[in-house]
């Protein structure tokens, strides 16, 4: 186990390592699907310009070239925790520009895994004006399993 | 039944969300959101790490708390924030259950609000994970 931090000035560089905004929409395909995923129908009928069903953020998946590729030091990850933010509904027939970016790296000594390190993955979804509407986060947690006693999530 | 703000209490419960979670539907996530780790869709991966059969996402599991809240919130508002924590894996077809508390009711700066405590209850009754929401009240 690791008694000194693995977290470099070149692995700490990577907060704010943010990728090119892409436009993502908030189509009725994109409501369609993420209803029959979640809830398993899509009987609802949303008019463009209305509000749509928070769980429409999982379908918009920015489609960019320069991924942000995180080189953790250690060889295992789980997902410990994920969130959504909404300054205000979703719309349907919308368009946003979608960003990801790294929003934080920590590390932690001891514990059921060991030495783990923390990473916060967040995308920004901004309207035309600028303002951040909504966020998806996820932070990822690195770890070497033969430090772990045992555990984890998918 | 659906909540309105001026009837909420501490302490109320949002109804139960039941689910198990198929492989179909599991799959269908993966490609809504362009996620393809293969111990989600295929059971020799999942086992390979130890697991006894595909894992039910982490995002999948926020999505269906967002589910749980936007369904015992109806019309009268939004989802504001929704949070899972991840503490044990979930096997795809196994139930789940999805359950919740108001925790706060409150008002801030103009607007109506209230957090909520949530849980994910395996079929052994165990909590796999945690979640919080707080939603807007706008009718």
């Amino acid at each position: 186990m690791p008694e000194e931090s693995l977290l470099t000035p070149e692995l700490r560089a990577f907060v704010g390592k943010s990728t090119t905004p892409v436009p993502v929409q908030v189509t009725a395909q994109a409501v369609r699907r993420a209803m029959d995923v979640f809830y398993g129908h899509h009987r609802r009928t949303i008019a463009p310009g209305d509000p749509v069903p928070g769980v429409v953020i999982a379908a918009l998946v920015p489609d960019s070239d320069d991924p942000l590729d995180f080189p953790s030091p250690l060889p295992n990850g789980i997902l410990i925790s994920d969130e959504w933010q909404f300054e205000r509904p979703l719309r349907l027939g919308e368009e946003l520009q979608a960003q990801n970016t790294i929003a934080d790296v920590s590390e932690r000594f001891g514990g059921q895994f060991g030495y783990s390190i923390y990473t916060r993955f967040e995308m920004l979804l901004r309207d035309d004006t600028g303002a951040i509407v909504a966020r998806s986060g996820r932070t990822m947690m690195n770890y070497d399993a033969r430090n772990a006693r045992g555990g984890g999530e998918g | 039944m659906t909540a309105t703000f001026g009837s909420l209490h501490e302490g109320d419960e949002l109804t139960p969300l039941d689910v198990r979670p198929d492989l179909a539907q599991i799959i269908r996530f993966c490609g809504l959101s362009w996620v393809f780790p293969p111990f989600f869709y295929d059971v020799d991966a999942a086992r390979a790490q130890g697991m006894p059969g595909t894992l039910v996402p982490g995002p999948f599991k926020l999505g269906l708390i967002c589910r749980a809240v936007e369904e015992w919130l109806g019309d009268a508002g939004f989802v504001v924030t929704v949070r899972a924590a991840h503490r044990r894996p979930d096997i795809t077809g196994r139930p789940i259950t999805i359950a919740g508390r108001v925790a706060r009711v409150f008002e801030e700066n103009g607007r109506r609000r209230a957090d909520l405590e949530l849980v994910i209850i395996n079929q052994d009754r165990e909590p796999s994970g945690r979640g919080f929401a707080t939603v807007e009240f706008t009718s």
